[in-house]
C-alpha cells in the first residue's frame, strides 16, 4: 500500500448553485484522495462538475457542505495557496500584458521575490516555447500559445500541488506532446498534479490514478492499469505487413476485431492464440509481433457511466 | 510588493485601454484653453482690462481688484471640476472591478497566495493613484496657470482639490460595490451618476419631506439624505471656502466619507464571500 502522505483530500463535498429559482447540483457528496507525487486524473463529460471540483480545491468556490484540504490546510486561505500552480480552462490573461509581463505580474502577486523573477521567468518561457514571443502581447497570441503560456504561469511558483483544466484544450498535437513532456518532468521533482480532462487518451498516457466524475458524484476509482483491464484481444503483426491466410485465423476460433495494417484478434484462450500461431507458422509466416491489448479508459469510462445512466 | 504589483497593473490598464491617455487629453486641452484664451491686464493690483478667447470681458463697476477676480474664478472652476471631474473619475475607473472578475480572469488572481481584500484594496489604490495624478495635473495646472498669470496665489483653491478626491473616493467606494454585486461595467458607471443625481437634491430634503403627505415617505427622504454622499452640501461649501467665506463645515463631508467607506467595506465582505 502506498504510504506517501495525503495531499488533497475532500470529503463529502457538495455544491448547489442557483440560477434563476433553479437548483443546479454540480458536486454531490464527493470523496476523494491524491498522494504526494501522484499524477491524478479527474475524468467526466462536460457538466460532470470537474471544473466545480477544482474550483472547490483552490478556494475559488465554497461548498455547500463537506471540505476540501489542500497539504492538510482549506485552500480559502491565501497562505495556503503558496507554491499550487492552477492552470484554469478558458484561462483569459489581461490582454494589454506582454507574455513576460504577465509571468512577472501574477509572479509577483505570489510573492515571489523579483531575482527569482528574473531567473524564473526566461527559462519558463524558454520550456514552453515562447521565448521568441515574450514582448509580444498576449492579446496577440494564438489559444495553444495562450495555454501554453498559462502553463508557465503555473509552473511560476515552483508548485507542489499543480491544478490543471483541461491543459491540451486547443493545443496541436506538437504542443500536447510538449506539455506532456513538461509534465512528466514536473513529475520528477515531486509535484502532485491533478488533472481535469475529457481527452482521455491523455489522462491514459499521463495518470497513475483516475477517478470518474458523473452527475456530481465519483462512480469509479482507481488505477489507470487496474480500470483498464487485460482483454482476450492481440495486436498481431506479420513481417512486411503480410495478412494471413482468412482460413488461418478462422479455424482456430480467433475472430478479427480489426484490420490496420497490422490485425487486432480476439481469442476464446490462449490455447487458441497458440493455435494461430501455430497455423501462421504452418504456412510459414514470419511473425513479427504479438502483444496483448487492454480496454481502452475510453471503453472503460463509456461503460461505466452507460452502467450508471441505467440505474 | 504585492500592493505594488497590484497598482502598477491598474496603471498598465489605464495605459492600454487609454483611460490615461484620454484623461490627459482633456486636462491638457482645458489648461491650453486656459493659458492662451484668458489674457487679463492688471494695472496696479487690479483687473483693468480682460479678454476670454478674445472678447473683452465687461467690467460692470469699473477695475476690480485682482484678488476678488482671481478667487471668484477659481470657485468657479472648483465648482466646474467638482462635477466635471468625478464624473470623468468614475467613467475612467468603472470597468475596473467587472474586469477582474470576468470569467477565465478571476481565477488568475484569486488563486495566487494573496487574500481577496488585499486584491481588492490594491486595486482601489490603484484608482486612487490614478486619479489623483490626474486631480494634481488638472487642479495643479489650473492653479499654477491662473496664479502665474495673476500673480495671486490662493492655496485654498488645492485644498478644494483634496475635497473633490475624498467625494470621488465616496463615489469609488459605491462604484466597487455594484462592481463586484452585479460584474457589469454599465451598471458600475451609470448607478453613480444617477446616485449623484438623486443626492443633489436631497440636500432640501426638509423641504421635499415637507410637501410630502406621507410620513413615512417623508422619514425616507430624511434617511436618504443622511444616507447618501451629500454631494450638494459638500459643493457649495467647495466653492465658498474658495472664495474665503468660511471652511467646509465636517458633518457632509464626514458622512459622504463614511457613504464610501461602508460601500467599500460591504464590497470587501461580499467579494471575500463570492464564488466564481
Amino acid at each position: 500500500m502506498d504510504e506517501s502522505p495525503t495531499v488533497i483530500s475532500v470529503r463529502g463535498v457538495s455544491k448547489e448553485f442557483r440560477h434563476w429559482g433553479r437548483r443546479l447540483r454540480a458536486l454531490d457528496g464527493v470523496d476523494l484522495e491524491v498522494r504526494r507525487g501522484e499524477v491524478f486524473g479527474l475524468l467526466g463529460a462536460n457538466g460532470a462538475g470537474k471544473t466545480t471540483l477544482i474550483k472547490v480545491l483552490l478556494g475559488l468556490t465554497r461548498p455547500n457542505q463537506g471540505e476540501a484540504r489542500v497539504r492538510g490546510r482549506d485552500p480559502r486561505f491565501a497562505s495556503a495557496r503558496t507554491r499550487l500552480g492552477y492552470l484554469p480552462e478558458g484561462h483569459r490573461f489581461p490582454g494589454y500584458l506582454t507574455g513576460e509581463g504577465t509571468l512577472r505580474l501574477f509572479g509577483s502577486l505570489a510573492g515571489i521575490p523579483p531575482g527569482t523573477l528574473n531567473r524564473r521567468i526566461p527559462e519558463l518561457l524558454e520550456l514552453v516555447g515562447l521565448a521568441d514571443r515574450a514582448h509580444d502581447r498576449v492579446g496577440r497570441y494564438s489559444k495553444g500559445m495562450t495555454q501554453r503560456l498559462g502553463l508557465a504561469g503555473a509552473l511560476l511558483d515552483e508548485p507542489e500541488v499543480l491544478f490543471l483544466d483541461e491543459p491540451t484544450d486547443g493545443v496541436d498535437p506538437v504542443g500536447r506532446r510538449q506539455i506532456r513532456d513538461i509534465l512528466l518532468a514536473t513529475r520528477t521533482n515531486g509535484t502532485t498534479i491533478f488533472i481535469n480532462s475529457h481527452l482521455l487518451s491523455e489522462v491514459e498516457r499521463t495518470c497513475d490514478r483516475v477517478a470518474i466524475l458523473h452527475r456530481g458524484r465519483v462512480i469509479r476509482e482507481g488505477t489507470v492499469e487496474g480500470l483498464t483491464r487485460r482483454t482476450q484481444r492481440f495486436r498481431l503483426r506479420l513481417d512486411a505487413g503480410v495478412l494471413p491466410p482468412e482460413e488461418c485465423l478462422t479455424a482456430t476460433g480467433a475472430a478479427v476485431v480489426t484490420s490496420n495494417g497490422a490485425l487486432e484478434v480476439e481469442v476464446p484462450d490462449l490455447e487458441a492464440l497458440n493455435r494461430l500461431v501455430d497455423a501462421l507458422r504452418a504456412e510459414h509466416l514470419l511473425i513479427a509481433e504479438i502483444s496483448p491489448l487492454r480496454a481502452a479508459l475510453e471503453d472503460v469510462f463509456v461503460e461505466v457511466v452507460e452502467e450508471e445512466d441505467a440505474r | 510588493m504585492k500592493t505594488w504589483a497590484l497598482i502598477v497593473d491598474t496603471w498598465r490598464e489605464a495605459l492600454a485601454r487609454y483611460t490615461l491617455l484620454g484623461f490627459l487629453i482633456v486636462s491638457t486641452l482645458f489648461l491650453l484653453i486656459l493659458t492662451f484664451a484668458l489674457n487679463l491686464d492688471i494695472v496696479d493690483g487690479s483687473l483693468a482690462a480682460g479678454t476670454l478667447f478674445g472678447k473683452a470681458i465687461e467690467l460692470h463697476h469699473g477695475a476690480r481688484a485682482i484678488d476678488t477676480v482671481v478667487v471668484t474664478g477659481q470657485s468657479i472652476f472648483a465648482g466646474m471640476l467638482y462635477v466635471l471631474g468625478i464624473f470623468l473619475a468614475v467613467f475612467a475607473t468603472g470597468s475596473q472591478v467587472p474586469n477582474l472578475q470576468r470569467r477565465g480572469t478571476v481565477d488568475l488572481y484569486v488563486t495566487r497566495p494573496i487574500s481577496r481584500t488585499h486584491l481588492l484594496l490594491g486595486r482601489f489604490l490603484g484608482a486612487i493613484t490614478l486619479v489623483t495624478a490626474n486631480l494634481i495635473f488638472l487642479c495643479g495646472g489650473v492653479f499654477v496657470i491662473i496664479s502665474l498669470k495673476t500673480g495671486v496665489w490662493n492655496p485654498r483653491f488645492l485644498v478644494a482639490s483634496g475635497i473633490i478626491l475624498v467625494v470621488f473616493l465616496s463615489f469609488l467606494g459605491f462604484m466597487y460595490l455594484v462592481g463586484v454585486v452585479s460584474s457589469s461595467t454599465p451598471l458600475s458607471i451609470m448607478l453613480p451618476y444617477a446616485l449623484y443625481m438623486v443626492s443633489m437634491p436631497l440636500a432640501a430634503h426638509d423641504h421635499i419631506a415637507a410637501a410630502m403627505d406621507s410620513r413615512f415617505w417623508a422619514n425616507v427622504v430624511h434617511g436618504l439624505y443622511w444616507v447618501f454622499p451629500k454631494t450638494a452640501e459638500v459643493g457649495r461649501d467647495l466653492t465658498a471656502y474658495v472664495l474665503g467665506r468660511g471652511t467646509p463645515t465636517l458633518v457632509p463631508l464626514a458622512t459622504t466619507a463614511a457613504f464610501g467607506a461602508v460601500c467599500l467595506a460591504a464590497a470587501v465582505v461580499t467579494f471575500n464571500r463570492k464564488s466564481f
